[in-house]
């Protein structure tokens, strides 16, 4: 009786296993897709590739508890020559992490962003997934001008919602100061 | 062979799950919001109803009696693991949409219910031809009823408008209420044609 | 603490597992019909619930997730919820005859009560701690045994009444469900 019930429990394990390890890399490119891929699809401009299927890892190091930081990189790509990446970043808003997606051409400038993930108060915070925010950020680069017009910069935040604004500012300034590291590691 | 074709019509008209044989109704309300979701359901259903009778009835001999339902739910709960890894992997868009009722396929009585009066006491080919009509039955089932939701509540069905221009849809359908309402009359129907077929 | 009780508030009225979520139909329609059986089965579900959420929870944390084997949730949440029901039945059988006589019919069919395994995931899937998980299974159940009463409570007295005969039984259950839905559905953006 024991010995059976084991037998069917192994069987089913080894199959289990295999079938785990055989849809892995389409399970992956599925997530990328329609997870990620509606962002990155946004953020690039003028690209003729598949970005999620040419998708590169790569280690920026690692963070305070010792835990290697592995960043996904989507590159769009042109005849066969790179024009631009889109990578998310993040940082606090009003409530909890808000994720972005940007998009950068090789000179650094921003193609468009696009926001992922987020946890700001509906029809307040929230509205900084409009375009009529999102749309700012496009042909800036990293300077004085990429921060909230409070702060001297040329960027408006949504009105009654300057954390979360200044949160998906933030995110942008960071993932552009990644871009000297980020483009040095993919080409 | 004639048993065999018998043993597969049966799913379709004579025992049709859910209509006929009322079990496995969480997904039959649950995903039937559209006449396609109703479509990938059912055949993820028929796949884990077939594959589970195929191994079930090979095994019937050596599996014990005492432990006969744990050895199904882990052939059963096996399968459901497979459709959900292939889903993820392949319809990912369905997959979100099914969401927490792809692994409660697994609690399905209709998969549980066939393994234990069925393909534990027949050879291979009937239980496979078992599963796979009560497995069609149900994803005919579905359908017929996304069908339905989806007309009333979208005007559309496959996602092609077939309503009149003016038509309102009556978004209720598409939310719980709807769900039920539509089982309880589809099978009040179901019981006034047995019931006429009976007379004559 | 008004998290919580957002939580409990949400579990029971606004996101009725049965009413709004659709699990756990089957037994539902099965035991509506008169009210002891109801209770009974309220009371058994609220247990087993409460008990295997917390379970699965530890499952989940302690042993899928270190060892990367978040893929074989469905099979061992099954398994352990099978279990973990066997073991009940015995311990109540052994050691509390009284509550036994009162809940042990019901337990085997609880196994295949897709609220059991459906509230689980849920609570894994939408990554709450360990308390909070005990809290809105609680409460998840807790909203079940009151449809479950409810519902009784009204096919009890449909019972006697005359009803035309294809609507009889599990048709116009279903549409007495289907009503009370409706009804609940006055909850809706009430909690998200």
């Amino acid at each position: 009786m024991v010995f059976v019930l084991t037998a069917i429990c192994a069987g089913a394990a080894l199959v289990l296993a295999y079938a785990n390890k055989a849809t892995q890399p389409a399970r992956e490119y599925q997530l990328l897709k329609y997870v990620q891929g509606p962002s990155v699809k946004k953020v690039l401009k003028g690209y003729d590739n598949d970005p999620i299927k040419d998708v590169i890892e790569v280690s920026m190091g690692k963070d305070e508890k010792g835990q290697p930081i592995n960043i996904k990189i989507f590159p769009g790509k042109k005849g066969g020559k790179m024009i631009g990446l889109a990578y998310s970043s993040s940082a606090q808003g009003y409530h909890g992490q808000i994720e972005v997606m940007v998009g950068v051409d090789m000179n650094g400038t921003i193609t468009g962003i696009s926001i992922m993930r987020h946890s700001e108060t509906p029809g307040l915070g929230a509205r900084v997934v409009e375009p009529a925010f999102t749309n700012q950020f496009a042909g800036m680069k990293l300077s004085g001008q990429l921060n909230l017009s409070a702060r001297g910069g040329k960027i408006d935040g949504v009105s009654g919602a300057s954390f979360s604004s200044q949160g998906v500012v933030s995110a942008v300034r960071k993932a552009l100061q990644l871009f000297p590291k980020v483009k040095k590691e993919v080409s | 062979m004639a048993a065999v074709v018998r043993e597969f019509t049966k799913g379709l008209w004579k025992e049709v799950p859910p209509f006929r044989l009322v079990l496995g109704l969480c997904p039959t309300l649950a995903v039937t919001t559209a006449a396609k979701n109703g479509i990938g359901m059912g055949l993820a259903t028929t796949f884990v109803l077939v594959c589970s009778n195929l191994i079930i009835s090979i095994l019937r001999n050596a599996i014990p009696k005492k432990v006969r339902i744990a050895a199904f739910i882990v052939v059963i709960a096996s399968f459901v693991v497979i459709v959900e890894l292939m889903m993820q992997a392949y319809f990912y868009p369905l997959y979100k949409i099914l969401g927490i009722f792809i692994p409660l396929i697994v609690v399905n009585c209709i998969i549980l219910g066939r393994a234990e009066a069925f393909a534990s006491k027949n050879s291979v080919l009937p239980s496979i031809a078992d599963g796979l009509g009560m497995g069609l039955g149900f994803t005919m089932s579905l359908t017929l009823l996304g069908a339905i939701r989806e007309i009333l509540g979208n005007g559309t069905v496959f996602g092609i408008h077939i309503m009149w221009e003016s038509f309102q849809p009556f978004g209720i359908m598409l939310k719980p209420p709807g769900a039920f309402i539509c089982l309880g009359l589809i099978l009040s129907i179901m019981n006034w044609i047995s019931s006429r077929q009976r007379s004559h | 603490m008004s998290e919580y009780l957002l939580l409990i508030v949400s579990a029971i009225f606004v996101n009725n597992i049965i009413l709004a979520r659709y699990l756990g139909n089957c037994p539902f329609l099965g035991t509506s019909n008169r009210m002891d059986t109801a209770i009974g089965m309220a009371m058994a579900v609220v247990f087993v619930i409460t008990l295997s959420s917390a379970t699965t929870w530890i499952v989940q944390e302690y042993i899928l997730k270190p060892f990367d084997l978040e893929y074989l949730q469905t099979i061992a949440f099954i398994l352990v919820i099978a279990s973990l029901v066997q073991l009940v039945e015995m311990f109540l059988q052994k050691s509390i005859p009284g509550l036994y006589r009162a809940l042990g019919i019901f337990l085997p069919l609880i196994t295949t009560n897709c609220a059991v395994l459906g509230v689980a995931v849920l609570s894994v899937e939408s990554h709450m701690s360990f308390i909070k998980t005990l809290v809105f299974a609680f409460a998840s159940s807790v909203g079940y045994g009151m449809a479950l009463v409810i519902l009784t409570g009204i096919r009890e007295r449909s019972a006697t009444s005359p009803i035309p005969v294809h609507l009889r039984g599990t048709p116009l259950g279903l549409i007495t469900v289907a009503l009370l839905a409706l009804a609940f559905l006055g909850f809706a953006g009430m909690v998200k």
